[in-house]
């Protein structure tokens, strides 16, 4: 590539369609779950350039595992599925390998102000808290022991009370109501929930997964 | 008295025809908090939108999408609600209540309120409006509404529900008069539409501008400190009476959505040709088309199903208007005799006619404008390559254009570098003949 001002090759930079900049990656790198401190000093001791240019092998490695950590951030976001109890805690259960867990308790903070938010993350088996201020911690407790535990000292909110109704049921009424046969596209499907995210704990039993399950019951042999 | 769930099962059934693609709303940006910075608020909105779910074919399943109710005085011929026996309605706070439920489970990200019109579209809308009143100030949920706008609905409430939702959407159904009353015979198309989306437009632009005149007087430091101020005050006087103060209204805009291949002798062209002047004309954000499909007990039930390849091609056609900026000129170029898009992707159509006439693109030299006219080139790789020749860097290899983001395999047989073509265009139109014409939808 011709380029009259630098030896390098700035022209990634300009015009990269992907890649991280030096400064996102030291922040987040230490998030994935194989990151060691001689990748950190490797990634400080690079230009951004090549870090940039995912035609470099580092740039490549980085740009990996940075895609895994945001990607693994944003399936918990969609598809962990919380209950709320009438003292104001909303809980559920994630699957997240890298350290991940405190954007995840960001996001429903930032849904639920007035909550505490308890997540049981099966990997590191640590229950995530995040409290009314924002402030949040990792507890070797299993999910059940923390809701009870926080539950006990908080007083009986009516707002949470009002909608403590009904179950699971609901959700599964409304996809079912949505479904339009004519229009199955398992493929896109597919591409949209990929096999993998059945495997988070909110997917596992996901009327989803019953839905575009190819194995028949046995009274539709039957139609 | 039928249960909740059992409105959820019809009431949601006779929706799902109705699209709403997006939960995106630019308020997460600007205006992270919609009444100010108090904690008791509820839910938030991302400006990228988060899909909590997908229906089997594939597409988001992220709103709360039921009718409010499905008694209705209009027979439109294509309508679930024609073949549907058990008329039901949900009570506002049954309503609210049953989102709340959802929305504390994670499985959705917003509402999308929509109805048939029972006795009139202003009764109907007052209750519509009741639950979204109730999510709002009872229950404080601060995410994400999208508001049908039902026919022939007057100005004031059309109005206060602009005031409580981020988005609010017209359906058009067809692309002119005659068309609309050939499926739906009671609406009147300039009145019951294009009136409603002309108010729309201007509801938004005058609330804006003032907006931005005071904001500009006041020179305001503390944007948080000074809302919150202010919805004290107007809390005084009734909740009603206030909207987000100072946020720009509508942020997710006006959309529409047509049914396509309803109308016996609708062509794309009428389709296309209503589109560009709904961009240009009334500040449409965007256009849905849900392909016809027949239904039991409708007065439409033996027509047949118009092909969902046709309702593909519409929106990649529509994507051309409204993201790349194409004329509609230039889409009629590549019509069939019938006025109808043809089989395959309109942009390699285009770009196939186009370059019969022009020389092919020298990334290194050429216009933006003429960059997006080449397949495997979006806006934001043409405006990376300007950005470069600013620059003055030059592209020797071509492989150097994947970095930009430029999808090569369909990009190369339209480029040159260096006065070079990688393949004559005849070879590619036979070679890759498969490739444009067996695409998958
Ligand atoms: S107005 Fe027409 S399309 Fe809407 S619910 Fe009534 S019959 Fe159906």
């Amino acid at each position: 590539m011709n380029n009259r001002n630098s030896c390098k090759d700035p022209m990634e930079v300009l015009g990269r369609s992907k890649g991280y900049s030096q400064k996102e990656l030291i922040k987040n790198l230490p998030r994935h779950y194989k990151y060691n401190s001689n990748l950190l000093n490797q990634i400080k001791n690079t230009p951004e350039v090549i870090l940039r240019n995912l035609g470099s092998p580092i740039a490549k490695k980085v740009d990996k595992m940075l895609k895994e950590i945001f990607a693994e951030a944003y399936r918990a976001k969609q598809f962990t599925r919380t209950e709320i109890n009438n003292k104001s805690v909303l809980f559920g259960v994630v699957l997240l390998k890298h350290k991940v867990m405190d954007l995840v308790l960001d996001y429903f903070h930032k849904r639920w102000p007035q909550c505490i938010i308890c997540l049981y993350n099966e990997h590191t088996q640590l229950t995530g808290i995040i409290n009314e201020k924002g402030i949040t911690q990792e507890i070797k407790q299993s999910l059940k022991e923390v809701v009870k535990k926080i539950s006990r000292k908080r007083q009986i909110s009516p707002y949470f009370e009002d909608i403590q109704f009904s179950n699971d049921e609901i959700f599964e009424t409304l996809y079912q109501s949505q479904n339009i046969k004519e229009r199955k596209n398992t493929r896109y499907f597919n591409s949209m929930i990929p096999k993998h995210c059945f495997k988070l704990p909110g997917m596992r039993k996901g009327v989803e997964k019953r839905f575009t399950s190819k194995n028949k019951k046995i009274e539709e042999y039957f139609k | 008295m039928p249960s909740t769930l059992e409105k959820i099962r019809i009431l949601g059934a006779n929706s799902k025809y109705d699209i709403c693609a997006s939960t995106a709303s630019s308020r997460s940006n600007k205006y992270p908090k919609l009444f100010g910075a108090s904690k008791k608020w509820i839910g938030a909105t991302a400006s990228a939108g988060i899909c909590h779910s997908y229906t089997p074919d594939g597409r988001c399943m992220s709103l709360f999408k039921t009718l409010f109710t499905n008694k209705c005085i209009y027979s439109c011929k294509y309508c679930f609600t024609q073949g549907c026996k058990q008329k039901l309605s949900f009570t506002p706070e049954e309503y609210a209540r049953t989102f709340m439920k959802l929305y504390s489970m994670n499985v959705v990200e917003g509402v999308f309120i929509t109805s048939g019109v029972c006795r009139s579209a202003d009764d109907t809308t007052e209750d519509m409006l009741e639950a979204v009143r109730l999510l709002r100030f009872k229950y404080n949920f601060q995410g994400y509404i999208h508001f049908k706008c039902l026919p022939g609905l007057s100005q004031h409430l059309l109005k206060e529900a602009i005031s409580l939702s981020d988005r609010i959407s017209v359906n058009s159904e067809a692309s002119t008069t005659d068309f609309l009353s050939e499926i739906a015979e009671q609406k009147d198309y300039k009145n019951d539409i294009i009136t409603r989306q002309r108010w729309l437009k201007a509801i938004r632009i005058k609330h804006n501008e003032e907006v931005l005149k005071k904001m500009k007087d006041q020179k305001r430091d503390n944007e948080l400190e000074y809302q919150e101020k202010k919805i004290i005050e107007h809390r005084k006087n009734g909740y009603k009476k206030f909207r987000w103060d100072d946020a720009p209204i509508l942020n997710s805009g006006q959309t529409t959505q047509f049914v396509v291949g309803a109308a016996e002798e609708e062509t794309d062209w009428d389709l296309l040709k209503r589109i560009d002047w709904q961009y240009k004309a009334v500040d449409m954000r965007r256009a849905y088309f849900s392909a016809f499909i027949p239904l039991e007990g409708t007065p439409l039930a033996k027509k047949k199903a118009a092909p969902l390849e046709r309702e593909h091609r519409l929106y990649q056609s529509d994507w051309l208007l409204r993201i790349y900026h194409y004329k509609l000129k230039d889409l009629k170029d590549i019509l069939t005799d019938e006025g109808n898009l043809p089989f395959g992707d309109p942009k390699v159509h285009f770009a196939r006619e186009y370059f019969k006439e022009h020389s092919l693109v020298d990334p290194n030299e050429t216009t933006y404008q003429e960059l997006i006219r080449v397949p495997g080139i979006g806006p934001i790789s043409a405006k990376r390559i300007i950005n470069l020749q600013n620059q003055n860097y030059k592209f020797t290899r071509r492989e150097q254009l994947k970095s930009v983001g430029v999808v090569l395999k369909r990009a190369d047989p339209f480029l040159k570098i260096n006065g070079k073509n990688q393949t004559t265009l005849q070879k590619f139109f036979i070679t890759n003949e498969n490739n444009i014409f067996q695409e998958s939808v």
